[in-house]
């Protein structure tokens, strides 16, 4: 029990929070109006056809003259056999869809990732220890550049200076070269470079804070007066209560840039990830891709936020679950 | 770069339904037309470049005769927009997705230079003046294992058994009323009846088939699952194609693209009485298309050669035409740039009665806009003027002796224009009068005051109405509110009409469209002017344009009344038996438009498509990319 019942449970819920909001989802769908139908009869009626035949038509094509029940019954039950339907908008299943766009996004959002979890707070820390030096303000100066500028204004800029300027980078993204291949890194060097740039700036902030906080607390001066070394004072005794309060910020800004931020560089870099797939299936209305994508997403936000709590308990012994 | 989502290009028609990518005619080659390559923009250069001169193609010269075939080899690379939603031949009405399928599937015939039909996969001719077609198809058309030879009865079954089944929504249906029939008289021929004779048959586009498989399709019309043939992979994925393509699809990433590799069979390698270089066609050994949203990007591989061809934005034609290793080709097309008058109840809000409704005040209206300047100025040059339905390079243009040119010459400036106002407000019943200041004044006495909506974030449109803002008020004393709408909340709000209860009672309600007489079907709000909207002037088949100038067709969103007899000129010219008599026809009709001014018709803007400049191909007219298979690379 304890601690296995705790995540039991929270799995569960997890499982009910996912139904509310894709049901949720769904019913906002399928009230609005369908861009689709609406675009074949402007386009019809441009060409001089009979724009109500074309909407008709249209709404024939895509499943909506069915009764509003039975569509939502065909979907509940496709959720729970794991049949997430067919995507109107790229005509392959659903899963199918999601596991090739993830295979692009992922390629980006792990060093992405791993990258701004390690030099974020790791730049905050040397802020913090060289607290107002031209070194602290260098690094402060470098973060909110990040944080400030847009990342798809970046990208850009820097697409037609390595891309188009220099040569360095190839402008149109290829799909055919190997993951681990040195062709894949060049042309994802820029769009992790613009991503990290974009992340960091906050977790280093509150990263310097933090550490500033706790480089006069008591038991700092302690492991000083013991003649602990400065590097084991700042990664033991400094860095460890910083992450804290940084976990909950890393966790959930990370989950919030995963579906925000990386839609504006795969338009700008061409990579066709889960981004620009869940954009332009909300966009044409594609119920099912949209669908699969919440699912996916809430998925791993509730798990995300799962993680996060366990990962308390590591931090700080003093936080336990044990009794919940 | 602004929101690059929120945005609509000024290419507004990204993606469009099949009749608008046919007209690009060379479907394959056509890859740089709107939608396809993408492209937006504003405008910067004031230079005049019109596309008029050999828009037709045929003072274009075509290689005949003994020659050196070209070298087969390299890779031909297109940049598009947005990924294609569908790949299946049978369901897809996207332009962008057109042009990818029409690189491994040819369709029945397309047209080239000068307006002659060159028969692909069958050759339709008629011997009783265009009541009965006859479809002749080639004998060495072959499908990919197992489904053999291409017969006619593949394209009768299709045609019987799905675009005239109630139950398939494949995008051809509205081509194939039950009213026309298809029957097989032979192995390779099938012949097609019509319920009134039509010349130009061909040019309406509905008897252009793709060949499908009959045996494919079989399954799926015995099952009646529709569903089921728009997620059939054969279809999807383009497997059947045999022979009758220049390219194989290879592979289709959804989001990224499609890599197609060089069909050695190409069945257009027998046909070099249509053109030299098909001998050997195709001459790239592969051919991709990548997904590149961002036009920024899609230029910067067009500079740097990652791309042969991408859509350039007026502004930056010049700059790419001098690049060394690109060529910008200036394109005719078919859509026109409209200024529509709401001639319904609810138009003109600047005083009682509707003043549009006069043939004198639109004339009047049509001399205050200097259509040059709108070219040159809005257009950067890269359009051409517009005086009635057609492009003056189509063969049905009347002679420039029978036409009225508002807005240019004598006809236009504050004089002409104000005259024929005081004219058309002498007519109505209220008090309208000019003042000093040459203002139209309504019978308050205030100044009239009239409103008219652009497409939000389209530059082009915006300045355009901004233009024409200006010459109302200079010319003709009208003030004009310009105002930014999205085109979707403007067709439902505004273009639309609400249908009046009691529909049945009306003289005609057609739909939403035209939802009965202008007096008493109007949309939910009042509205005087837009430019939201183009439309289409067919230069190969004008009769498709009849539907714009009757008052009672399905679509009559503006209340537009023809004050000639459109309904019996319409009717001759769909009786014509010689495209002699036709000429004759269509020539009174486009003076009759020209001269009633339904709508103030202004400009044709060109497609501007940038490419490599070795690629030996591409031309500058409407037909550019009928013969794309013989494309190839200059050493």
């Amino acid at each position: 029990m304890g601690m296995e019942w705790y995540i039991v449970r929270r799995v569960a819920w997890a499982a009910i929070v996912t139904f509310i909001i894709v049901s949720v989802t769904w019913g906002l769908m399928a009230a609005a109006p369908n861009p689709e139908v609406q675009k074949a009869a402007t386009q019809a009626a441009m060409d001089g056809e009979d724009p109500a035949a074309a909407a008709d038509l249209a709404r024939q094509r895509a499943q909506l003259d069915r009764p509003l029940h039975e569509r939502f019954m065909d979907y509940v039950v496709g959720v729970y056999t794991l049949n997430w339907g067919w995507s109107s908008t790229r005509n392959q299943p659903v899963t199918q869809a999601l596991i090739e766009s993830l295979h692009y996004t992922v390629q980006y959002s792990v060093p992405w990732t791993i990258l701004t979890v390690l030099i974020g707070p790791l730049v905050g820390l040397y802020s913090a220890a060289n607290q107002y030096s031209w070194k602290d303000h260098a690094a402060t100066g470098f973060a909110f550049f990040g944080y400030a500028i847009p990342n798809f204004f970046f990208g850009i800029i820097l697409l037609l200076l390595f891309g188009v300027q220099l040569r360095w980078i190839p402008i149109v993204y290829n799909t055919d070269v190997a993951v681990f291949s040195v062709e894949n890194a060049i042309q994802l060097s820029v769009p992790i470079f613009v991503l990290v740039t974009g992340s960091i700036g906050a977790i280093m902030r509150v990263s310097r804070n933090e550490s500033a906080e706790y480089t006069n607390a008591d038991f700092v001066k302690t492991a000083k007066a013991k003649g602990v070394s400065t590097y084991r004072i700042y990664f033991r005794h400094v860095l460890r209560p910083t992450m804290v309060p940084l976990s909950t910020t890393i966790v959930g800004y990370l989950l919030a840039l995963f579906t925000g931020s990386s839609l504006l560089v795969e338009v700008v870099f061409g990579i066709p990830g889960l981004g620009r797939t869940l954009y332009d299936a909300v966009i044409a209305q594609d119920t099912s891709l949209v669908l699969g994508s919440v699912l996916f997403f809430t998925f791993v936000a509730t798990i995300g936020n799962l993680i996060q709590d366990m990962v308390y308990t590591v931090l700080d012994p003093r936080i336990s679950f044990e009794d919940r | 770069m602004s929101d690059p989502f929120g945005r609509r290009g000024d290419d507004k028609n990204s993606t469009i339904d099949r009749r608008r990518w046919l007209q690009a005619v060379g479907v394959a080659g056509a890859a740089g037309m709107a939608g396809c390559t993408g492209g937006d923009g504003t405008d910067t250069e004031t230079t005049t470049e019109t596309t008029e001169g050999n828009a037709l193609g045929t003072e274009t010269a075509t290689p005949s005769g003994e020659q050196d075939l070209p070298e087969v080899g390299g890779t031909y690379r297109t940049v598009s927009s947005s990924p294609a939603e569908t790949l299946n031949p049978l369901y897809n009405t996207e332009n962008g997705a057109g042009n990818l399928i029409g690189y491994a599937l040819d369709m029945g015939y397309t047209f080239k230079p000068g307006n002659e039909v060159m028969p692909q996969l069958y050759d339709l001719t008629t011997e009783d003046g265009g009541k009965t077609w006859t479809g002749t198809v080639r004998e060495n058309l072959q499908y990919s294992d197992p489904y053999g030879q291409v017969t006619a009865e593949d394209f009768v079954y299709q045609v019987q058994e799905l675009h005239q089944a109630d139950w398939a929504s494949t995008a051809d249906s509205s081509a194939w009323p039950s009213e026309v029939t298809i029957e097989q008289t032979g192995e390779l021929e099938f012949q097609i009846t019509l319920p009134s004779a039509n010349l130009l048959y061909p040019q309406t586009y509905d008897p252009l088939l793709y060949p499908i498989p009959k045996d494919l399709m079989q399954p799926y019309v015995e099952e009646q699952d529709d569903a089921g043939l728009q997620e059939d992979q054969e279809l999807l994925n383009l497997e059947f194609t045999g022979n009758l393509g220049a390219y194989t699809l290879e592979e289709w990433n959804r989001s990224s693209g499609q890599t197609y590799s060089r069909n050695e069979d190409y069945y257009l390698q027998e046909a070099t009485d249509q053109f030299a270089l098909f001998e050997n066609a195709p001459y790239f050994e592969s051919l991709e298309n990548s997904v590149v949203q961002e036009q920024a990007s899609r230029l910067g591989a067009l500079e740097t050669g990652e791309t042969d061809a991408a859509a350039v934005p007026p502004e930056r034609v010049q700059e790419f035409d001098n690049l060394e290793n690109v060529d910008v080709y200036l394109i005719p097309q078919p859509y026109n740039e409209v200024c529509v008058y709401n001639m319904r109840e609810n138009g003109w809000n600047a005083g009682p009665g509707n003043l549009f409704r006069e043939k004198k005040f639109r004339q009047g209206l049509g001399c205050a806009v200097d259509k040059q300047t709108l070219v040159e100025g809005v257009f950067r040059g890269y359009a051409n003027v517009e005086y009635t339905w057609q492009p003056r390079w189509s063969r049905w243009y009347p002679s420039d002796a029978d036409m009225m040119e508002f807005g240019t010459g004598d006809l236009y400036g504050s004089e002409p224009a104000q005259s024929r106002i005081e004219e058309a407000i002498s007519n109505v019943d209220h008090e309208y009068s000019y003042d000093s200041n040459g203002n139209l004044l309504n019978p308050e006495g205030d100044q009239c005051t009239i409103t008219l909506y652009h497409s939000a974030g389209q530059n082009t449109e915006r300045s355009m109405a901004e233009f024409i803002g200006q010459e109302f008020e200079d010319n003709a004393g009208i003030a004009v509110e310009v105002n930014a709408i999205q085109g979707a909340q403007f067709s439902q709000e505004y273009w639309q009409q609400e249908v009046p209860e009691n529909a049945d009672d009306l003289e005609w309600s057609n739909g939403s469209y035209n939802a009965g007489p202008r007096d008493v079907a109007t949309s939910a709000n009042a509205w005087d002017m837009t430019v939201v909207f183009g439309l289409n002037t067919y230069p190969l088949n004008p009769l498709a344009g009849e539907v714009f100038f009757q008052k009672d067709s399905f679509y009559n969103p503006y209340g537009y009344y023809p004050s000639w007899d459109a309904k019996d000129l319409f009717e001759q010219a769909n009786n014509a038996e010689s495209p002699e008599e036709l000429e004759e026809i269509f020539g009174e009709i486009f003076v009759n438009i020209a001269e009633d001014q339904p709508m103030a018709m202004l400009a044709f803007p060109s497609g501007r498509t940038g490419y490599s400049s070795d690629m030996v191909g591409p031309a500058e007219n409407f037909f550019s990319g009928w013969n794309f298979p013989g494309w190839y690379r200059e050493e």
